[in-house]
């Protein structure tokens, strides 16, 4: 059994957590730089507010009510996501965290009478102690998991969790899910599906494999339609591919100060950008990981991973090897041998100019580095690999002030909250 | 030579007082008897993912030993009882009081202050009210390092 753990509207509810008197209340987070909605609670929804109105609109569209508005702040949500992250861990024999908001869960191990009543704590522990609303969708594959999740989110009665077991309950499903809301099919698949009259994902589902085939030629549709039909066709491998990008290597002798391996850290760091780049995608989540020899037994073990959650999808060398370097001075343990490190990007999606629009931080800063990767990728493929690098690439940092904080710095955020999890200032003020 | 004794001897006698991530690579005596250090966060912080902190404003819990300025650590995954310290949201602020939990047959609860000079907070069955967590550990700082 497979299952999809997301949590619902996640900005708006993690603003919420911190103001209890917003239950019930229409919310709404906007991009960086206060540009336009980007989420949106359920009653925000309900009002007709659109995900992308600009922010200067609302007033005009909605006039008088009363909408509470906040600026992204994405230490906060990337703090609160993870101790949910963290409860996941604890209940599900494996996981893969997928984005800010969602888990593939892997249910092996949990029988299947328990499995509703399992999934329905999962929701009321993280309720209760980190105070979001997780909805949680089992099923026997990943695509119906995901049709399941958002079941779960829509109708109440599921108490948060919904399992499809029967086929009965798939087909209800499939005909309830529209085409364009099926994971895997993407924005053209769906209009070209619509335009041969496929509905809903059950009028995909009962179309003949052949015609599938050769009606697109494609893959991972087939693999979507097998799943739709109950099939457990796409493997795991392909959500890491599609969603992240790692770059890890084992140093040839062993390194114990930060310094070094901060310079090694920059490196694959840099790497990843460029495989961003090269893909023309962004990453929103950055990962390092680090480790001792486990094979030398006589030594001290120690092993850490952490992510960070980028605060402009970015797939920019100087940001990404930045958030890395802080990254790795958060694991990093004095008093031992490492042997490997690693640094992973996740959550990764198009550098389309929507999402640019979306995310529209500074749009000249964005340019400026833009121009500045694809020079630096010119001269680098010219010249070789790593003919210009980043300071931190190159030699210890000494100096912090790096361009990337700038850039973040030059962010308008009128309406952020503030941080009570991750700064001593900010924490609650009880009377 | 002599030098180099004297060192050696240094050497091991600190190796007994520490514990075994020697990098030296000396095995230590002391390794079978090493236990984990005493940490605060390990054996306090029962439920990380449920702890929040908080500061207190003002001496509505004096009687309880909680003035202004100390803080506090909220663990949301403790069931209150009646007599928690516990942190609610009332009339736009978060708050802390006593839960009291006595009246509940009557139709109501009430959040009870530790000084007489404060009022005490009933909460009436159709109320919407929730308690946001509770109380669990009180820091307070006698000297800034």
């Amino acid at each position: 059994m497979y299952g999809i753990a997301d949590l619902d509207n996640c900005y708006c509810s993690c603003e919420k957590v911190f103001r209890p008197d917003l239950e019930g209340k229409p919310v709404v987070v906007l991009s960086n730089n206060d540009g336009c909605v980007v989420a949106r609670s359920n009653e925000a929804k309900r009002m007709g507010i659109k995900e992308g109105t600009p922010y200067f609109q609302l007033e005009q569209l909605f006039p008088g009510q009363k909408i509470a508005v906040f600026s992204s702040n994405y230490e906060l949500y990337d703090e609160l996501t993870g101790r949910v992250v963290s409860i996941i861990r604890q209940e599900a024999p494996a996981y893969f965290r997928y984005s800010i908001d969602e888990c593939f869960l892997y249910l092996d191990g949990i029988e299947p009478e328990r499995m509703q009543a399992w999934g329905e704590n999962l929701h009321r522990r993280v309720k209760r102690e980190v105070g979001l609303p997780l909805s949680i969708g089992l099923a026997p594959n990943k695509t119906l998991a995901k049709i399941a999740s958002r079941l779960a989110k829509k109708f109440e009665a599921y108490r948060h969790c919904c399992m499809i077991d029967s086929d009965y309950k798939r087909e209800r499903a499939l005909q309830w899910c529209a085409i364009e809301d099926v994971w895997g099919i993407g924005r053209r698949y769906a209009a070209r599906l619509q335009a041969l009259g496929v509905r809903t994902a059950l009028d995909f589902a009962q179309h003949h494999e052949g015609w599938v085939s050769a009606t697109f030629n494609n893959v991972c549709i087939l693999r979507t339609w097998r799943e739709l039909n109950g099939e457990d066709a796409v493997p795991n491998e392909q959500l890491a591919k599609k969603k992240s990008i790692c770059t890890s290597r084992s140093f040839p002798g062993m390194i114990a100060d930060l310094e070094t391996l901060k310079t090694h850290v920059a490196n694959y760091a840099a790497r990843c950008a460029e495989k961003l780049r090269n893909q023309q995608t962004v990453t929103t989540i950055l990962g390092v990981f680090l480790q001792t020899n486990p094979f030398r037994e006589d030594l001290a073990q120690y092993w850490n991973f952490a992510e960070t959650r980028l605060l402009t999808p970015t797939n920019s060398t100087i940001p990404i090897v930045k958030a890395a370097s802080q990254v790795l001075s958060d694991i990093f343990r004095e008093g031992y041998l490492y042997k490997k490190a690693g640094v992973i990007v996740m959550g990764i999606s198009p550098d389309s100019p929507i999402q640019m629009d979306l995310f529209d931080t500074d749009a000249e800063q964005i340019q400026k580095l833009k121009r500045l990767d694809e020079a630096v990728d010119r001269i680098n493929r010219i010249h070789g690999s790593e003919t210009i690098v980043v300071g931190t690439q190159q030699y210890a940092t000494r100096d912090e002030k790096g361009r990337a904080s700038v850039f973040a710095d030059a962010i308008k955020h009128e309406f952020r909250s503030k941080n009570p999890t991750t700064r001593w200032s900010d924490i609650l003020r009880l009377k | 030579m002599g030098n180099i004794k004297i060192r050696r001897g240094d050497f091991s006698t600190r190796l007994e007082l520490t514990d075994a991530s020697v990098v030296a690579g000396f095995p230590s005596p002391a390794a079978d008897y090493s236990h984990e250090k005493l940490d605060f966060n390990r054996d306090y912080i029962r439920h990380p993912e449920a702890t929040f902190y908080g500061e207190v404003e003002g001496n509505s819990m004096k009687d309880a030993g909680i003035f202004d300025g100390d803080r506090v650590i909220i663990d949301r995954a403790v069931e209150p009882h009646s007599g928690s310290i516990v942190v609610a949201w009332w009339n736009g602020d978060f708050t802390m009081k006593y839960l009291d939990l006595s009246h509940r047959k009557e139709g109501y609860i009430e959040l009870k202050p530790a000084n007489e000079d404060f009022p005490v907070f009933r909460v009436n069955a159709g109320d919407t009210f929730e308690v946001w967590g509770v109380v669990v550990h009180l820091i307070r700082t006698f000297e800034k390092p």
